[in-house]
């Protein structure tokens, strides 16, 4: 299953309005937003007073315990959620909804059980009012590059699971967004086709220029992806310390090994194991 | 025995179960243990049909028949998906219509005859709504139902996508609630079959029914019982059919 990232389509792309950008230009401004759930049983705030911003072409990882409030900032960001204070402003402007500007892969696949593959994958673009020619040109790049040409019109249901995240993977990308949502992507993948995916979208990411926030709570994941890691506190989230990666590209898994790595996954696993303690104890007395 | 002859012997039991079932039935009533004129024999009815279906009035009952609960069936199944959706989808539908459809809902359409006959007459058009009112709160119910159960996540997806608002409820949150609205609507066929019933009965000048009801005004049991036959017979081809096409309405299963 490897995944031959194909020059031509990549090409294609040239002209996204976000090429054009500058490599320094806040694409993704969040500043002080706090995110509120009201139910029954009171109000729970799941994001605290978070600030961060994300340049161009950057990748960017959310690292925290489980229930931090991760999902809900990356679907604050996504248009799902609104703060309930502060704002969020993707290329200056304030984010109010959903849009194809920003490609979001879920935590599970959520691919349209009705469509083939290569519907899911032209979806979008069909959508965006794309010419006919263009829609296949778009899908048929995709699909070879997540390796699946052999099951273009295979339904969701007859795919195994590493499968259907690439699906969703390249349904995201088809509308050539300049931001990509990623939320636990490889989550619920087995350890050999994660190290492959994870090698997978770097390589798409440098090529595609797209500005990636990734959450996880795998700490070697996220040191092994990003530029920056953002490390988040218990409930209710919080930013507790930024993390500058600086490791060489194109990165390998044998960077694993090395001990710059090790030294960051030091400092990440001191804050994180503080803070899952938190949320476990938190949990139990909800 | 083994399992194989078991499996042989059940079926050669259930071939000759119908058969067996006629003969016994041809037997007892042509032995005047019970009044022949009230339960003709099997040979009495069959003949009664063929002449039902020679004289070519069969042809005319049976359309218009089929074409009060297709013209039912069709309008409550639109209606019903489109409120169904609606209600389902959207909370301020749903705070206002709810109550009155299921208020409206537990009602036997039957029941519904004599003010039907008073607001329409003995018009087909009062047949056919018969046949809607019957169709639509089952359909309703289950497009309703079946529009709460879509994955919240894909429609999410759908939203990232760039899917206008239009599509979403044409598109993403039908088809995702289409498996349980092809449920609504097979059972929606055999209340259509009911209703019918009472439509004709209510009064009427041609139909399966009415053809029923005459002849029981005539003491022609053997028409009575050919009638009955006839009714069996067009609902379970319409349950089967529609149990083929909804198979294929589903079709990414
Ligand atoms: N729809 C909702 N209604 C009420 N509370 C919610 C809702 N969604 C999330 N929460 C609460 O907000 C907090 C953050 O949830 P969130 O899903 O963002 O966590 P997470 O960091 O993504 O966790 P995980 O790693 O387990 O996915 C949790 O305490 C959760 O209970
Ligand atoms: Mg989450």
């Amino acid at each position: 299953m490897t995944l031959q990232p194909k020059n031509e389509f990549a090409g294609s792309l040239g002209g996204t309005p976000t090429e054009q950008l500058s490599a320094k230009a806040v694409e993704i401004d969040v500043s002080d937003v706090s995110i509120v759930f009201n139910s029954r049983k009171g109000s729970v705030v799941a994001v605290d007073r978070v600030s961060f911003q994300v340049r161009h072409g950057e990748f960017v990882c959310l690292l925290g315990p489980s229930g931090c409030g991760k999902s809900t900032l990356l679907n604050a960001i996504a248009g799902f959620e609104r703060p309930y204070d502060g704002e969020v402003r993707v290329l200056g402007k304030a984010v109010t909804a959903p849009g194809p500007d920003r490609g979001m892969v879920f935590q599970q696949p959520l691919l349209f059980p009705w469509k083939s593959v290569r519907s899911n994958i032209a979806h979008g673009p069909v959508m965006l009012g794309k010419s006919r020619a263009e829609v296949a040109k778009i899908a048929d790049g995709l699909i070879d590059m997540i390796g699946l040409t052999r099951f273009a019109d295979a339904y969701p249901h007859t795919l195994s699971g590493g499968m259907q995240q690439r699906v969703s993977i390249a349904r995201a990308l088809a509308n050539r967004p300049g931001i990509l949502l990623m939320d636990e992507p490889f989550g619920a993948l087995d350890a050999q086709t994660r190290i492959i995916m994870q090698e997978n979208l770097l390589r798409l990411w440098s090529e595609f220029g797209t500005t990636i926030v990734f959450v996880t709570h795998d700490i070697e994941e996220a040191i092994y992806l990003a530029d920056r890691v953002l490390v988040m506190s218990a409930s209710p989230g919080q930013i507790l310390r930024t993390i500058d990666v600086g490791l060489p590209r194109p990165r390998s898994p044998g960077l694993l090994l090395e001990p710059e790595f090790t030294l960051l996954k030091g400092e990440c696993f001191a804050l994180i194991k503080q803070q899952s303690q938190l949320a476990f104890e938190q949990m139990g007395a909800r | 025995m083994t399992e194989g002859q078991r499996g042989r012997l059940y079926t050669t039991v259930a071939i000759l179960s119908v058969p067996i079932f006629l003969v016994m039935w041809e037997i007892v009533s042509r032995s005047h243990i019970v009044n022949a004129v009230l339960f003709p024999p099997p040979t009495v009815v069959a003949v009664a049909l063929w002449e039902w279906i020679e004289s070519g009035q069969f042809a005319v009952d049976l359309l218009a028949s089929v074409a009060r609960v297709a013209a039912g069936f069709v309008l409550g199944s639109i209606a019903g998906i489109v409120f169904g959706i609606l209600t389902g989808q959207f909370p301020l539908f749903s705070a206002f219509l709810g109550p009155i459809f299921h208020l409206l809902r537990p009602i036997p359409p039957i029941a519904f005859v004599p003010i039907v006959i008073l607001w329409f007459g003995l018009s087909e058009s009062g047949k056919i709504f018969l046949v809607f009112w019957g169709v639509f709160f089952t359909v309703w119910l289950s497009a309703h139902l079946g529009v709460q159960k879509v994955d919240r996540g894909l429609i999410r997806a759908a939203q990232m996508l760039g899917t206008p608002r239009r599509r979403l409820l044409g598109e993403i949150i039908f088809l995702g609630a289409l498996p349980y609205i092809v449920v609504g609507l097979r059972t929606a066929v055999s209340i259509s079959f009911y209703t019918l019933v009472a439509a004709e009965l209510a009064g009427a000048f041609s139909g399966i029914v009415y053809r029923i009801e005459i002849a029981q005004q005539n003491m022609q049991t053997g028409q009575v019982l050919g009638g009955l036959v006839a009714l069996g017979l067009i609902s379970f081809l319409a349950d089967r059919g529609f149990a083929a096409v909804s198979q294929r309405a589903v079709w990414w299963r």
